[in-house]
């Protein structure tokens, strides 16, 4: 169609056109129940091949058939409205046309048809868009399009940035400060966290903190800088000031665990992001932040007694799993080989190297209390012995795994160098609350569900530790793209292969969900 | 009509007045969508939009050229599940 727009349609804009219209639309194009029975052919008694109806008289005709164009040519009636998706279509023109008067008319009868009946948009985590429908109220998602405002600001700013397979936006060094890699290689990991990198980008902080300290508003600005395609290393000097004001603990200048940093400053988010939803910080378990969005799950810890049977079961969010490794002064027991995870895992025992399904697997074996800990049972209404377990009853969105490399026990402090093998897709239904419920239903052999995608996940950040507990350093390898693999050591940013990942000693390991669910 | 086009046309008016028909339309958005179709299709769009010049393309234009191809790109998978939908739908109430 010209730009120019249409010239006949305003033939058609005379009397009560919009009223008529709009019925038009009610009845005939946003509607179901009348469809099937009244909307056919007037020529050939069909009703799928693109019905249209003539906009000025009562007469529906195909348009694959060409039908309805012998009904324009004798009738010299120009337009026609396509009953499926609502397109005005110009005879004269030979094209549909876009009316801005038309189009308004044809969003607010949608939008009315909608609401009546009752879809709901699909609560969205990620920006990339399928549209889903729920029975409830409200309107249905509809596609994005630009503000007055949006379009201003995109005119003014005619730079445009195109994501190539091999660019390398998003990557960016990090000056150290004087032994804050700690920091660095939490930073390095955050700003590839896939949809905190679409929420800080889209926008989505709207800050209401009085003072200069959100450091949310802060985490923007260092997307901000990621994304910006600047080369030369950022100096996080704000966002140094901003943690030394928020976490005291970790203040100074000699080095800190990241694990801690890490935990340290998802709280930080977490307290300052809810600002932003405007709830109550009263209830730190129903936040809907980003940072709960994305990092919380839901650990379930089931107490049994073992002369009732009875079990207690608790759950508590969690944004971490620590796990112990061999080595430790905590035994760490070696489960039977074969057993369900490595195998789905893919992880191999061939070099004897401990997987990182073994300590899942570990993590959430049953344990036997000991008649040092006797747990007051309410079913038996005294104290005895029981058995407790761990599992996932719900799972985060980005799983992030702290190998407890660092002892700090009463005896000795020392770092655990044991190598653990990691792989780079992880299923973790072995390790799920319903999965230990069918094993205790007695189905112990769960076929694996091909179509059940919910607990794959796939690596994107590894944070790795080298050296001893007294001098160390810390470097991270990210993801970006499929399967491009980075070397984040401060300031220098170097390509990295698959194998240099999976053969690093590995001391934060995060994984991100593969299929994102819709609520 | 034919037996067949009258049998179509049945089984069409059971499919939409039960709304069963938006149902199976939204689940086929969603696999073509999933399984790369609605870009591929979009791709196609462009160069067909590049041919004929901006100005002077038209729906027409863009319909005869991507039908044929839409047509030949949709998985066999997306097929199968649909036509198992219908037939499960028609089953139980026919």
């Amino acid at each position: 169609m010209s730009p120019a727009g249409c010239p006949h349609v305003n033939g058609f804009k005379v009397d009560n056109w919009k009223q008529n219209l709009r019925v038009i639309y009610q009845c005939f194009v946003w509607t179901r129940k009348r469809k099937a029975k009244s909307c056919i052919c007037h020529m050939c008694g069909a009703h799928l091949n693109r019905l249209h109806s003539c906009l000025s008289c009562v007469f529906f005709a195909c348009f694959a058939k060409k039908h309805i164009h012998e009904h324009a040519k004798s009738k010299r009636h120009n337009l026609a409205i396509d009953l499926l998706y609502g397109g005005i279509y110009c005879f004269m023109c030979q094209d549909y046309i876009y009316d801005k008067d038309m189009e308004q008319i044809a969003k607010e009868e949608q939008r009315k048809a909608w609401k009546m009946q009752g879809m709901t948009p699909a609560c969205c985590h990620s920006p990339c868009c399928v549209r889903v429908c729920v029975p409830g109220t409200g309107e249905k998602y509809s596609t994005w399009e630009p503000t007055k405002r949006e379009l201003e600001l995109l005119r003014h700013n005619p730079k445009r940035r195109r994501i190539t397979s091999n660019c390398t936006i998003g990557l960016r060094g990090l000056i150290n400060l004087g032994n804050t890699c700690f920091m660095n290689c939490i930073v390095q990991a955050l700003t590839h966290t896939p949809l905190l990198r679409d929420f800080f980008l889209s926008d989505r902080h709207k800050c209401e903190m009085q003072s200069n300290s959100c450091l949310v508003c802060e985490m923007s600005q260092l997307f901000q800088e990621f994304y910006s395609g600047h080369r030369s290393p950022h100096i996080p000097f704000r966002l140094l000031h901003l943690v030394w004001t928020h976490a005291r603990h970790l203040a100074g200048y000699e080095q800190q665990d990241a694990h801690e940093f890490l935990i340290a400053a998802l709280d930080v988010l977490h307290r300052h992001c809810k600002d932003d939803n405007g709830k109550k910080a009263n209830n730190p378990n129903h936040c809907n932040c980003i940072i709960d969005q994305i990092f919380t799950g839901g650990l379930q810890s089931d107490v049994t007694c073992q002369v009732c049977h009875g079990v207690s079961t608790t759950i508590d969010p969690f944004w971490d799993i620590s796990l112990d490794l061999p080595g430790s002064s905590t035994p760490f027991w070696p489960l039977s080989p074969g057993g369900d995870g490595s195998a789905l895992n893919g992880e191999s025992h061939a070099t004897g190297a401990t997987t990182l399904t073994d300590c899942l697997r570990r993590f959430t074996r049953p344990e036997h209390l000991g008649s040092s800990a006797k747990i007051k049972c309410s079913g038996c209404h005294s104290y005895q012995e029981s058995t407790k377990q761990l599992t996932m009853k719900k799972l985060p969105i980005v799983a992030c795994f702290h190998v407890k490399r660092f002892e700090h026990s009463a005896k000795l402090r020392r770092k655990i160098t044991t190598y653990v093998s990691f792989p780079l897709e992880l299923d973790m239904t072995p390790f799920m609350a319903s999965s230990k419920e069918s094993r205790m239903n007695g189905q112990y052999q769960q076929a694996v569900d091909p179509f059940n995608n919910d607990n794959k996940y796939s690596l994107f950040a590894v944070v790795n530790h080298q050296g001893t507990l007294e001098s160390g350093h810390y470097t991270t390898f990210i993801r970006q793209h499929k399967d491009q693999w980075f070397k984040c050591d401060d300031a220098i940013i170097t390509k990295a292969s698959i194998q240099d990942v999976l053969d690093s000693e590995g001391y934060l390991l995060f994984y991100h969900k593969q299929f994102l669910e819709y609520e | 009509m034919s037996n067949e086009g009258r049998m179509r046309a049945t089984v069409n008016q059971k499919l939409t007045e039960m709304g069963e028909r938006e149902r199976l339309k939204e689940l086929l958005r969603a696999k073509l969508t999933e399984c790369g179709w609605k870009d591929q299709m979009k791709a196609h769009c462009k160069e067909v939009i590049k041919d004929k010049g901006l100005e002077h393309v038209t729906v027409e234009d863009l319909v005869a050229e991507i039908t044929p191809i839409g047509r030949a790109l949709v998985p066999d998978s997306v097929k199968k599940e649909l036509f198992h939908r219908i037939k499960a739908f028609l089953a139980q109430h026919a």
